[in-house]
């Protein structure tokens, strides 16, 4: 980039022509995505513009050592995002978000997000349905005691249990999270020939989960061991030897189909922790396609006023600017693309808050070109100490516009870190968009004095001649 | 400048302004959205907008609590209902949605958010966090960034009045917000959040064109007086003082002329886009552009109008204490 004021005319022109050939380029690639309909860098719509929903789970952790809990997490959202890739949906997402930093209680959350489907209750259900299997060790007395209470209470008379009464099955640790695989089979078809035919559902336990279990089988040689589906008993069968190797059979007497379903849900996920869904958020595609519209009608009239001023005002600087102005534009929708950012109404707002930010730092360096051509300089000097001298005031208020979207993502749940990604970016790209664009053209247009002639007062501003 | 000669009058307006607005929010108070009080929000649209009467006598059949049923319409111009209950949980929501489509209104479920009380405890927690931290994070910058600049007053003095700017500026929005809760049932939400925090970033800038100016001029305008100094044993040292040909007051006020096209053309053409944005955006952006454009214009205002003169204020009263 040239920089003295005299210099070489044909670099100045042969580098503001770049200038607009890189700008008109970009702009071609942000068409030729938005034109064809497979490509590789699409426009990304959050759901409140495509419509779909929005589900937060919480996990309950608190029976879970700390250290855990990020692997734990890791492997709930494999198996949700298996869960919900069963139903179809085009691009889910499926993540984990530790509650703030400034909470006293860090709380581990699951955000769903399923676009196109509105109906949540489906959605829900379906994830959901997803089992948690528990193995837990009987306590014969405790249980014994537990059935009579029951008893007598069905008798008719009101009965308190005694508070000591011991709560009869004993965690023993060993969940659905240490599944490797479930399988169907038919309990006789393997081995002896017997009559029976009952389904029966073999798992298989990972390394960690076998030699729990074969420590488990050991140590409690004789007890029963009660497996729990959903918080619901299905089985407990006696523990007769150690068992290694990791397999173990569930019999509940189920139904063939009741067998068939227990393994697919398990081979899709027992959740290694329970989940609540503690906030949902629909919007309807259609109104999701208005929100769009009517922030795609606002981007192009704010858009438009401002340039319409700069033009004005500022007359040929303001030309400048707006070509600036406008490969901000490309450049930002560019980058939306390649990033790729998220898309959200807010996001919306925030890139059309920054259309009228990006002139800021044109105006403030016009403006300094003014006095110095007041002062008697040529344009083009003008620009080139204009531009310096407006330098600390452009880059102190973007520091601060830029502080403070750091600080807005660091805040931010998924919608506000939208904004705050598309506003930081922003306020970085008009900055640039200023200083080599708007610097570029400007040096690269005819040097005149401000008295000079019809161009000399082009140079002008406002309402005077 | 009028503005530096009648700065105790500006000065008197800024506080006063300020005043005000506490009062409207603490006095109004701020109604907060689902997305910090918690609770569910249900938007229908109906071909055949079934009576107010009749949705809520099935309403009331529910076990709901307190909530509210509101008329409007939705971005397309449609006839909806707004229905603002407590956290609900599947099987309510089920009979909520049941209750407000009944047969032959056409009804459809186009929107619908639900926020647990947690969450939206923590998102109240984080906002005032954030809020904070960005104040914060600007003094320092501003006094770093003015760290040269020693004399007549330190570089952290012209932070702290930046702050204090920018407390008017998020103040006006916030009041503005907190009228609206009162009259139209304006909701606060986290958008709202997002604006103030944009506001706080963006109008610092009209603060700071006008006070770089004023770091310029001072070094313009000073005379610098070298003198040397015996020190106690034997040492000598140079002494550097200052002194003006022109008062302060006078160059902060050829600052703010010097600037003024300028602080006004940048807040302009934010305040067009965000008018763009208001009267052409979505419903969903209406109070965030309302928001935004209230702090543009406080900023633009409050960095001509009051931090300027508090500058002068600030320097001449510490003139006045180092006298005595």
């Amino acid at each position: 980039m040239a920089t003295e004021t005299g210099g070489n005319m044909i670099v100045r022109l042969f580098y503001a022509l770049l200038t607009l050939a890189i700008a008109a380029s970009v702009a071609f690639f942000v068409y030729q995505n938005v034109v064809t309909p497979d490509s590789k860098y699409p426009f990304k719509l959050g759901l409140d513009l495509s419509g779909g929903s929005h589900l937060v789970y919480e996990a309950d952790t608190s029976e879970v050592n700390p250290e855990e809990v990020d692997e734990l997490m890791n492997v709930l959202r494999v198996v949700i995002e298996r869960r919900v890739n069963i139903f179809g949906v085009s691009e889910p997402i499926v993540q984990v978000e530790s509650s703030s930093v400034v909470s006293d209680e860090q709380k581990e959350r699951l955000v769903v997000e399923l676009p196109g489907v509105t109906d949540v209750k489906e959605a829900v259900a379906e994830i959901g349905r997803t089992p948690l299997l528990e193995f837990k060790l009987i306590d014969e007395e405790a249980l014994l005691e537990a059935v009579a209470m029951e008893s007598i209470s069905i008798e008719g008379a009101t009965v308190t249990p005694s508070e000591g009464s011991a709560d009869p099955y004993t965690d023993t640790g060993l969940t659905g999270r240490y599944l490797q695989s479930a399988q169907l089979q038919f309990a006789g078809t393997g081995g002896a020939g017997g009559l029976s035919n009952e389904p029966i559902v073999a798992i298989t336990w990972n390394a960690e989960g076998a030699a729990l279990f074969e420590e488990i089988t050991a140590n409690n040689t004789g007890k029963r061991l009660a497996i729990f589906l959903d918080g619901e008993e299905i089985s407990s069968p006696r523990i007769n030897e150690r068992i290694s190797g990791g397999q173990a059979v569930i019999s509940g007497g189920f139904t063939p189909e009741e067998a068939r379903d227990l393994v697919q849900n398990l081979n899709f996920g027992a959740l290694p922790v329970p989940i609540e869904l503690v906030s949902t958020q629909t919007i309807g595609a259609a109104l999701g396609g208005e929100v769009l519209e009517k922030g795609m009608m606002a981007g192009v009239i704010g858009f438009a006023f401002v340039m319409a001023f700069m033009l004005l005002w500022y007359r040929l600087p303001g030309l400048v600017a707006v070509v600036a102005l406008l490969s901000y534009v490309v450049v930002m929708l560019a980058l939306f693309q390649l990033i790729p950012v998220v898309l959200t109404a807010a996001g919306l707002a925030g890139f059309i808050l920054t259309i009228g930010m990006a002139v800021d730092a044109n105006v403030l360096v016009f403006e300094r070109m003014k006095e110095e051509l007041r002062d008697g300089k040529g344009s083009r000097e003008a620009a080139i100490v204009g531009f310096k001298r407006a330098w600390s005031a452009i880059r102190d208020g973007n520091v601060t516009s830029l502080l403070s979207a750091i600080i807005l993502f660091w805040f931010g749940t998924s919608m506000v870190k939208g904004f705050a990604l598309v506003f930081g970016i922003g306020v970085i790209v008009s900055m640039l968009s200023a200083l080599l664009v708007t610097r570029t053209l400007l040096v690269a247009l005819p040097d005149r004095k401000r008295d000079e002639g019809v161009v000399g007062r082009l140079y002008e501003s406002g309402l005077g001649k | 400048m009028f503005i530096i000669k009648y700065k105790n009058i500006f000065l008197a307006i800024g506080v006063g302004i300020m005043i005000i607005s506490l009062g409207l929010i603490f006095g109004l108070g701020l109604k907060p959205g689902i997305d910090f009080a918690g609770g569910s929000l249900m938007e229908v649209s109906y071909d055949n907008r079934p009576a107010k009467a009749d949705v809520e006598a099935g309403l009331n059949e529910l076990d709901l609590g307190g909530y509210s049923l509101r008329e409007a319409d939705d971005e397309s111009g449609r006839d909806v209902y707004m229905l603002r209950t407590r956290a609900l949980s599947d099987s309510e929501r089920t009979s909520v949605e049941e209750t407000v489509i009944t047969d032959g209104s056409g009804g459809t479920i186009t929107r619908f958010t639900s926020v647990g009380p947690v969450i939206g405890q923590e998102l109240q927690e984080k906002a005032k966090w954030a809020i904070g931290a960005v104040s914060l994070v600007i003094v320092i910058y501003i006094a770093i960034a003015f760290l040269g600049v020693r004399w007549p007053v330190g570089s952290s003095v012209y932070g702290a009045i930046t702050v204090l700017a920018l407390a008017h500026d998020v103040m006006v929005p916030t009041a503005l917000m907190a009228v609206l809760g009162y009259f139209y049932g304006v909701e606060v939400d986290v958008l709202f959040v997002m604006a103030l925090l944009a506001v706080l970033g963006y109008s610092v800038n009209d603060t700071i064109v006008i006070f770089d100016r004023v770091r310029e001029n001072i070094i313009k305008y000073r005379k610098e007086h070298k003198k040397t100094v015996n020190a106690p044993g034997g040492i000598t040292r140079e002494e550097v003082t200052y002194s003006f040909n022109k008062p302060f007051g006078e160059i902060v006020g050829i600052s703010i002329k010097d600037t003024l096209l300028r602080s006004i053309n940048t807040s302009l053409t934010t305040g067009l886009a965000l008018v763009a944005l208001y009267y052409f955006g979505g419903d969903v952006t209406k109070n965030f552009a309302l928001v935004l454009l209230a702090g543009v214009i406080a900023g633009a205002y409050s960095s001509i109008f009051f931090a300027s003169p508090l500058l002068v204020w600030y320097a001449e009263w510490k003139e006045r204490k180092n006298k005595k």
